[in-house]
């Protein structure tokens, strides 16, 4: 499966990944027009950063053995056997929140606005280039690569 | 050097110009394009601040405010005015310069070259002295004193430059600018931590700044240069890189500030400095135009003819002119002198001198422009130059392209010149927009870039759309650069252009797309535009009159940009310029500037929609004018 | 190979679904008594009408067809042979197999009350049977009451106060949702509870129920000598493992059937997983165990280490929590407890000797996952010089280069 590969050593925290992220889930923007303060704004990644551990880019690893489809009572959370990525459909969700709960590594959320729908990474499925914090990572920090399961 | 620049050049509207960058050896902006294309979204939005150390702050959903609780309204406005309080400190070093240099030219009584210019300024400024010397000293320490004055004393010609009806409406809206210097300085303070914090306010200075770059940074300068160089005059002229003739020591000049060249360009033809050219195997030595102050050049080449070669390209094409190797040294006074020719000129053993220490280049020469050591300065420096020459020649590969540009730019063109070729007066111009076979002029000015499409791209694509809707194109700055080199500016390129248009242009042998030359000739357009709302009796925002910067680059086109507002056009750029992350903002540049000024901000970066809805609002403009 | 798993729910579709994936030709036979295979978390969805039956399962709707897996729904299994390797089910069928997964889940129970038990309007809230009931219920109901204050009893008030109901609710605890709140993260809940409607009666206990002519509960009377009216009551008072069938077998029980960490029961070829084992009541755990049990039939070894059953989350009229561990410590246990609160949010965390041992985060539940992760595996954050609220997975962060998969770092 194709996973986003992270060296955090090259990540400089400059969060054009939450840009490129939120604009890919607002229809119609780009990075002139895309709205970072609505409450609808939301990234699916994250960069953690203390002077400890330096920049720590927290990406959805679409794990090999999801705790998060684990999690789901509904059937919205699923594997793709094809891709290997894990896909979350709004429509079965009912908002239990366990895979909040059970994701390791603190990757998933509730929409801020209602807390009605998961806010997971889908790997960016419906675009041809990919990713599209990948693409707009100026460090190359995050990269596509192929791993086997 | 770095050997590891990207094997990818980025577009050129100039297909010869990008096969000549993507074969060179040498890295060029061209190559840089690539490593840089992927941007920072608070950056393009205008929403990163670093004015206190509890930054950098950026707008985020989980931080809508910075930490001294400024907005994105309030970070994108500050960091606007900042650069165009930078852009506008830019032009009024350069007219500041150039006031000097009239003042001290004239009170040597040095050669005073454009006697109509002179009669000009004498006229609006109401300076009634016979004598020439004593009006041009008496002109230049009116804009010298102007420039001086403090913020809380507005400048006193700008009642005297400015369109009446324009002048009333800025004194409504309490945006008539102070002294230039101090408006600058004004701005900046303004924008510093935890001062301003009204985004309405901040954009009403940078109207002031404006008013004051245009009048002054931008007409007045060429008017002065006028004075001391003499008036552009219409005529064709070789441009592109087959300008550079090997057999001559050459120099390129890159800057705006055309007047520090006087004494140089009169003293690089003189028989003794051509014997010296001579002895060391060259025929003489020849300019070679790049950036606005080749331009300039140009636009008055009529009186450089023996000196100046043509113009070989704009801002983004000066490495590529530099990696001709034909070139031995490179004299630049102000912007656009690219640090990425710094590497080239090392490689190629090309000589850097600096004029003037705010373009000091890192590892070239600086000798400030003193007009009191003019002559041997120009002697040394000639002298430095053909050290280079002897160094260099025989030892560098020549990489020429003398198929690159053309022989039939038309050039020289100016509010004096254009009117002249009319038959001195603008009644027929008027006829034809009025009778639709012009059907409005489209001022495509500012710089070259090499994003939105890349270099000269959207210009060239834009000015396109624009000739073939009738649309009469009037280019300054280093778009100009970029247009002439494609043809654009050649008779010829009347075939291009509408039905209409290209019959006006056929008929007077003209090209659809004239060049006023350098970035300050945008002055020369509002000197235009002005004459002609006179002449129909309107104020500027009824003209069916447009203005696009379809690649601007840097503050001071954002500079020229404020003014093009407060003159109530509309004003088309490519890219956003690091705003959009305010919604107020956009509210203001593309709404609510209409009832302040009548100008209106357009963004679009592609050529044809651009070009429809610039159309549409010049169609929209002559049903207002019942035309 | 012939699989045959009883029930339909978490742990038996995950164990069918898993054995198909890894091993397409083995034959796997599903027996639920449910005829529609449904996501018992989504009851309170079904009974407030924002779903219908197809839109509580938590498969697709073809799941049986697509998988090629047979299941005889409506059917219960009434005894079993271990040494046969039979079973028989409700329908006279005797069905045999090779290996045998238990997963019949767990019974609402309802306490030993007089009238409670007799009375033909008290239901619980465990199946989608019992919220077709309610919802018959509800069409002429006015007012319901609730026994239990736990998450499937308020999931079953947010339902019928969406439904238009009066509700109240009995609690025998001085607070609503005991087990997964403290006083202050519970009375946040039982105010909003309150604002739509709710009434709570806390502290109280069910001493009996009046009974009418038709056998119908109408007056319940409290320890308090209280009365509460009632047109109908659902009681939500725990569960406990359904295995009757077994009765015969030498399967071991204990409180629910007995397994070991790789699902396998005492007797040969003999699984469970999910409630019936008793190991965990929350969904994501059954699914585990699932999963573990259908990898080991098929020889494989995985193993359930992962027990951490202390943890829930809540969402309620969109205030959401995270509940994990310990966060009622009694004083004796000497712990250290961190309260965190805006207008917005509560945040406890409970700790001992720099060991996170329970979290609330009440409101804002971003990014909370990897409080789980610390808690179980008692990871020692003493030595992070950060506030104890501000840690992330990132000062744990570790990745594998090749496969690009995080670890803990620790």
């Amino acid at each position: 499966m194709k996973r986003i590969i992270i060296d955090r050593e090259k990540c400089d925290g400059c969060l054009n990944c939450n840009v490129a992220c939120i604009s890919a889930h607002q229809e119609g923007s780009n990075f002139y027009t895309v709205n970072l303060q609505g409450v609808d704004s939301e990234t699916r990644n994250f960069i953690k950063f203390d002077s400890k551990t330096g920049y720590t880019p927290i990406f959805c690893r679409h794990c090999d053995e999801p705790e998060c489809v684990l999690s789901c009572m509904s059937g919205a959370l699923e594997k793709d056997p094809e891709t290997g990525h894990v896909q979350y459909d709004e429509t079965k969700c009912a908002a239990c929140f366990m895979c909040v709960m059970n994701c390791p590594y603190g990757v998933l959320k509730p929409d801020t606005r209602t807390r009605t729908k998961l806010i997971k990474c889908d790997f960016c499925e419906d675009k041809k280039d990919g990713p599209s914090c990948v693409a707009a990572c100026p460090k190359k920090a995050i990269e596509v690569k192929e791993v086997s399961l | 050097m770095n050997s590891n620049f990207s094997c990818k050049t980025c577009a050129s509207a100039d297909q010869k110009l990008e096969t000549f960058i993507s074969n060179l050896s040498q890295e060029t902006s061209h190559h840089r394009v690539e490593g840089q294309s992927v941007k920072c979204g608070f950056g393009l939005q205008g929403i990163c601040c670093r004015l206190c150390s509890n930054g950098p702050c950026r707008i985020t959903p989980n931080g809508p405010k910075g930490v001294c609780g400024a907005t994105a309204d309030t970070i994108v406005a500050r960091n606007f005015l900042r650069a165009v309080a930078a852009g506008s400190g830019c032009y009024i070093h350069i007219v500041e310069n150039t006031a000097l240099l009239l003042k001290k030219t004239a009170a040597n009584k040095g050669l005073l070259k454009g006697k109509r210019a002179l009669k000009k300024l004498s006229e609006i400024f109401e300076i009634k002295d016979a004598d020439e010397y004593i009006c041009a000293e008496k002109i230049a320490d009116a804009v010298l004193a102007d420039l001086y004055k403090p913020d809380y004393v507005k400048m006193e010609l700008v009642e005297k430059m400015a369109y009446k009806p324009r002048f009333d409406r800025w004194k409504e809206l309490g945006i008539l600018p102070g002294g230039a210097k101090s408006e600058v300085f004004a701005g900046v303070v303004k924008t510093s931590t935890n001062l301003n914090s009204d985004p309405v306010n901040m954009y009403l200075h940078c109207l002031k700044l404006g008013i004051s770059t245009g009048l002054y940074g931008l007409t007045l300068t060429n008017l002065l240069n006028d004075v001391i160089l003499g008036e552009p005059s219409i005529r064709l002229a070789p441009v592109g890189l087959r300008v550079i003739d090997p057999d001559y020591i050459n120099i390129m000049i890159t800057g705006h500030q055309h007047s520090i060249f006087a004494y140089l360009q009169d003293r690089l033809i003189e028989s003794d400095v051509i014997a010296k050219a001579n002895a060391v195997g060259a025929k003489g030595f020849k300019l070679v135009g790049c950036t606005c102050v080749g331009q300039d050049l140009q636009l008055r080449g009529e009186h450089y003819q023996e000196i100046f070669n043509g113009h070989a390209g704009n801002n983004f094409t000066s490495e590529a002119i530099l990696a001709t190797g034909a070139i031995d040294a490179v004299l630049s006074e102000f912007n656009c002198s690219l640090p990425g020719i710094e590497p080239i000129c090392d490689e190629l053993k090309i000589k850097q001198i600096c004029l003037d220490d705010v373009a000091k280049k890192a590892n070239a020469e600086l000798k400030p422009f003193v007009f009191e050591e003019r002559a041997v300065q120009s002697d040394e420096i000639i002298d430095e130059i053909i050290d280079a020459y002897t160094a260099r020649r025989g030892d560098i590969v020549l990489n020429m392209m003398p198929e690159h540009g053309n022989d039939d730019t038309l050039t020289g063109v100016s509010e004096g010149s254009l009117k002249d070729f009319l038959g001195g007066t603008w009644k027929p111009l008027i006829d034809l927009i009025v009778s639709g076979d012009i059907k409005g002029i489209a001022g495509v000015v500012g710089c070259s870039s090499l994003t939105a499409g890349g270099h000269d791209v959207l210009t060239v694509g834009l000015v396109k759309e624009l000739i073939a809707k009738d649309i009469l194109v009037l280019s300054a700055g280093c778009s100009s650069g970029g247009l002439e080199n494609v043809g654009l500016m050649s008779p010829s390129a009347a075939s291009l252009a509408g039905p209409k248009l290209r019959a006006v242009c056929e008929s007077l042998g003209i090209p659809p797309v004239l060049n006023f030359g350098p970035c300050l000739a945008i002055g020369r357009l509002e000197l235009v535009a002005t004459e002609l709302a006179e002449a129909i009796g309107v104020d500027l925002p009824q003209l069916p009159l447009v203005l696009s910067a379809p690649q601007w680059l840097e503050e001071q086109a954002l500079a020229d940009g404020a003014f093009g507002l407060a003159l109530g056009l509309p004003l088309h750029l490519g890219l956003p310029p690091f705003v959009t992350g305010s919604p107020v903002a956009v509210q203001v540049f593309t709404q609510d500037m209409l009832n302040l000024t009548g100008g209106q901000l357009i963004i679009d970066d592609n050529a044809k929609t651009a070009a429809a809805t610039l159309n549409e609002i010049i169609e929209k403009k002559r049903r207002e004018l019942n035309i | 190979m012939k699989i045959v798993i009883i029930g339909a729910s978490a742990a038996g579709i995950t164990a069918a679904k898993t054995i198909k994936a890894l091993d397409q030709a083995t034959e796997v036979v599903v027996i639920s008594k449910e005829s529609i295979i449904h996501s018992r978390c989504m009851l309170h969805k079904y009974l407030d009408q924002e779903r219908d039956e197809q839109s509580v399962s938590f498969v697709p709707q073809d799941f049986f067809e697509a998988n090629a897996i047979t299941w005889l729904k409506n059917t219960r299994v009434l005894g079993l042979n271990t040494e046969m390797k039979t079973l028989k089910t409700d329908g006279n069928q005797e069905i045999s197999y090779d290996k045998l997964l238990i997963a019949t889940g767990a019974a609402y129970f309802i306490p030993p009350v007089p009238g409670l038990r007799e009375a033909t309007n008290v239901y619980g809230f465990r199946d989608l049977k019992d919220a077709q009931l309610l919802d018959a219920e509800c069409r002429t109901a006015k007012n319901a009451v609730v026994i239990g204050a736990g998450l499937v009893g308020m999931d079953a008030a947010v339902a019928l106060l969406k439904r238009g109901l009066n509700v109240t609710v009995i609690e025998m605890m001085d607070g609503i949702m005991g087990l997964q709140l403290d006083e202050k993260s519970a009375q946040t809940y039982q105010t909003l509870f309150e604002g739509q409607g709710a009434s709570f009666l806390l502290s109280e206990k069910v001493v009996s129920v009046d009974l009418d002519k038709a056998h119908r509960g109408h007056l319940i009377h409290l320890a308090s000598g209280k009365t509460v009216p009632a047109d109908f009551i659902v009681v939500a008072a725990g569960v406990r493992p359904s295995y009757d069938f077994l009765e015969g077998t030498a399967i071991q029980t204990n409180r629910g059937i007995t397994v070991g960490d790789d699902m396998r029961t005492n007797i040969q070829d003999v699984y469970a997983a999910g409630d019936v084992t008793g190991l965990s009541g929350i969904w994501p755990n059954a699914m585990k165990q699932g999963k573990i049990a259908a990898t080991n039939m098929l020889g494989g070894s995985a193993l359930y280490t992962d027990r951490y059953a202390l943890k829930n989350t809540a969402n309620f009229y969109g205030l959401t929590t995270l509940s994990l561990g310990n966060i009622n410590p009694e004083p004796e246990e000497n712990c250290d407890v961190s309260i965190r609160q805006d207008h917005k949010n509560y945040q406890k965390i409970v700790s001992k000797d720099g060991v996170i041992l329970g979290v609330i985060f009440q409101g804002d539940i971003r990014n909370t996952g990897f409080w789980q992760y610390l808690i179980k595996n008692k990871i020692n954050v003493s030595g992070i010089d950060k506030s104890i609220f501000d840690l992330s997975y990132a000062d744990f962060y570790g990745v594998d280069k090749e496969t690009g998969e995080y670890h803990y770092a620790v």
